[in-house]
């Protein structure tokens, strides 16, 4: 059974959870699939097996203290310390598969904007590459700085019995905007630096859509 | 911790693998079972880390399979690897529990 069918399977059952078991058991999923460097095939098995005994458990009145104890943080913690943990090899095409696709649509996005505008208004086609990886870096850091502050914000308010979730949403939402005025400013106040080079609408369109098809390519090639 | 659980821990392992040597189960059955010999005391979450941890060491392995009630399972099996250590454990354990019994339970007459 490959990670998505166990996922829809475990979407499906959990529907069968009284509320109580469903918001503990929820918990308990949630805070070790945030543990993204556990193997994601043997992170969903053991959650489909703490599933299927919930649910027998639940049928003779049993709920999800009675069977995984009070400390269900310590609970969790002691299951994510015997998971495998994922090869190197598996998260590097995850990751390099986010950057590329960014970068095709961001280019995709520039050509076509070119396109359109520019029998309105005089387009700037010049591309300072030092300025741009500079940007590229601060625009990175910003969204990896965010990620991890969420993902933080979102273990916070687990395993916890009264859940005030505000708190949390003004958190991020501060965050984002902080990260997003921070960039805005590195983009107004950045000199252009370094060499620079004619980069046309067209060629903006051509090379975003390579990089898109080939990534398209690629996902087919691993299908099966 | 009470004192059961903490003398239980050490031997838990060596349970679970006979359990599993006497026919395959799932996590579900195996934490029946315990219960039915008599472990009650264990928690039924306590032994998914241990089912982990015993893949980990391949002394068993786990394979998805139709169960009686229907659905599919995830049975555990003892490999080669498990059955020896499940040996060892059972020497270890006579070796231990013969004199352990003797001082608590004979009132260590000999000394």
């Amino acid at each position: 059974m490959n990670v998505k069918a166990l996922v829809e399977e475990n979407n499906r059952k959990r529907e069968l959870l009284t509320p109580e078991n469903e918001a503990y058991y929820s918990d308990l999923l949630i805070y070790i699939r945030l543990k993204f460097r556990l193997s994601e095939l043997h992170t969903e098995e053991i959650l489909m097996e703490l599933l299927d005994h919930l649910l027998e458990g639940q049928q003779i009145g049993k709920t999800g203290k009675d069977i995984f104890g009070d400390d269900l943080k310590g609970y969790a913690d002691e299951i994510i310390e015997q998971l495998p943990k994922s090869k190197k090899r598996e998260l590097f095409p995850f990751i390099s598969g986010i950057v590329a696709n960014i970068v095709g649509w961001l280019l995709i996005i520039r050509g076509f904007l070119f396109l359109v505008l520019s029998p309105f208004t005089a387009v700037n086609s010049t591309v300072y590459p030092v300025t741009v990886i500079v940007i590229a870096f601060v625009i990175a850091t910003f969204v990896i700085v965010t990620i991890i502050y969420i993902l933080k914000l979102i273990e916070g308010t687990l395993f916890k019995e009264k859940q005030s979730k505000w708190k949390e949403i003004m958190k991020a939402g501060l965050i984002g905007a902080i990260g997003m005025a921070l960039i805005l400013l590195t983009v107004k106040f950045l000199p252009k630096i370094g060499p620079s080079f004619e980069f046309s609408w067209w060629a903006s369109l051509l090379t975003g859509a390579v990089i898109l098809a080939s990534i398209y390519v690629r996902k087919q090639m691993n299908k099966d | 911790m009470s004192i059961r659980s903490q003398l239980l821990k050490g031997i838990l392992d060596g349970c679970v693998l006979a359990v599993i040597e006497k026919e395959p189960v799932y996590g579900y059955e195996l934490s029946q079972k315990l219960f039915q010999i008599g472990l009650a005391d264990v928690s039924e979450g306590t032994i998914y880390p241990i089912l982990l941890r015993l893949q980990k060491n391949r002394l068993i392995r786990g394979e998805m399979q139709p169960s009686e009630s229907g659905p599919n399972r995830k049975y555990y099996f003892l490999t080669e690897e498990g059955k020896k250590a499940l040996q060892l454990i059972t020497e270890e354990w006579t070796q231990l529990s013969k004199p352990v019994n003797e001082l608590l339970i004979g009132g260590g007459s000999q000394l």
